[in-house]
């Protein structure tokens, strides 16, 4: 039992250094920021334009009231947005090409793309 | 009431899959007490993702932005290490817990500390732990009419079912021969664990940290990594419809070795018939 409390304890500082070891090597330098709203369960705008091979930062705003998670499986992307609530997430450069997304928990509506070019 | 369902049950499903593995096994090994590291494991992971989920609400800028990424990777490739020395462990000590329950009992007592199968149902409730936790804090925020009624019964109904998946798994797992659940579940952990490592890969891709990430083939025409079938294929083995190049590099450099790790009889058997030897049972039992 002490065992288990110490490793969860090992495990935790173990998180906290990695968050912190982590954020300033992310955040370090500022790329191209792209605004995108949530609203109504969809994206706008659901088509979004980027400059091939050069990373770029979505920054969603979520103005529904309950969370939305931006997900895109080419981009390797899963981030939760509460309601409310506005989000970066860093993309790597892209190549040429469209790269799908779409909202984990409203898929129906919440479909968009980016078109690298 | 459908998606919702669905959605639930996806994000459920490995954390009851790897429960169920562990309760059993706990059972067939003969330390049913040593239950409560699991029970314990999976509430601290339930108190955790509650804890993240509100953390992400409240908290915002740099911190909020790169954090929950940091964390899932560290609990990605921490389930990895834990799945790993798991199989390991299981892989070596197989022939030692074929005997009878208490020969089990001390075999597993000599040398497990099985306080750590604890963290591996840590890992594995957290893992999706503040998503699905967020997605029914949503689902809750919209109950003024019906829809949200049933939207609401239909991810209560996803957790329901993927527990019952769970409990399933221990049912069964528990009832087969150590053998043959040992036989089973290496070959589980070995699939689950090499999709986990290369789904840590691909997000360390994702945010930049490892090159490349565009896909080598696509399969998506075939099956969905999303739906139904390939969904659960996606969390059971790592399915990617369209992979990376070096996605599948680790999926298949992490199989290689750790079926070296999990399974050593295979290799010790295929040896054997190089030679031409039989291995008398007495053997193992005098050992």
């Amino acid at each position: 039992m002490q065992r288990l409390v110490r490793s969860g304890a090992l495990l935790a500082a173990l998180l906290t250094l990695g968050v912190a070891a982590a954020t300033p090597a992310i955040a370090a330098d500022k790329p191209t920021e792209i605004p995108v709203t949530i609203e109504n369960n969809r994206f706008k705008p659901d088509e979004i334009r980027v400059k091939a091979g050069q990373p770029f930062v979505l920054v969603i705003t979520n103005k529904d009231a309950k969370p939305e998670e931006f997900e895109s499986k080419d981009l390797r992307i899963e981030k939760v947005i509460p309601g409310g609530k506005t989000a970066s997430i860093r993309v790597r450069a892209l190549k040429p090409g469209t790269y799908p997304f779409f909202g984990e928990y409203n898929p129906k509506t919440a479909q968009g793309r980016i078109v690298a070019e | 009431m459908g998606a919702t369902f669905v959605v639930v049950l996806r994000e459920g499903f490995e954390a009851a899959l790897l429960l169920g593995i562990v309760y059993a096994y706990l059972t067939q090994i003969g330390h049913p007490e040593s239950r409560r590291y699991v029970t314990l494991g999976g509430a601290l992971a339930v108190v955790a993702s509650i804890a993240m989920g509100i953390a992400v609400s409240v908290l915002s800028g740099p911190l909020a932005d790169v954090g929950p990424d940091v964390i899932a990777l560290v609990v990605i490739f921490g389930a990895v290490a834990l799945l790993s020395w798991h199989g390991w462990w299981m892989g070596r000590h197989s022939r030692e817990l074929r005997g009878d329950l208490q020969r089990r009992v001390d075999a597993a007592h000599a040398s497990h500390q099985l306080w750590m199968v604890g963290l591996i149902a840590f890992t594995g409730v957290f893992r999706e732990g503040a998503e699905t936790v967020l997605f029914l804090w949503g689902l809750m925020a919209q109950l003024e009419d019906l829809s949200g009624w049933t939207a609401l019964a239909g991810g209560a109904a996803g957790l329901v079912t993927a527990a019952a998946l769970g409990w399933l798994v221990f049912q069964g797992g528990r009832r087969l021969s150590v053998q043959r659940f040992f036989g089973i579940t290496s070959l589980v952990i070995l699939f689950l664990a090499a999709g986990l490592f290369s789904a840590g890969i691909g997000r360390l891709q994702g945010i930049g940290l490892l090159p490349g990430g565009d896909p080598l083939w696509d399969t998506s025409w075939l099956l969905d990594d999303h739906r139904s079938v390939g969904g659960f294929l996606a969390g059971l083995v790592g399915y990617r419809a369209r992979p990376s190049g070096l996605e599948i590099t680790g999926y298949v450099l992490y199989l290689a070795a750790a079926s070296f790790l999990f399974l050593p009889g295979l290799y010790r058997r295929a040896l054997r018939r190089d030679r031409g030897v039989e291995e008398p049972d007495k053997l193992i039992l005098t050992k």
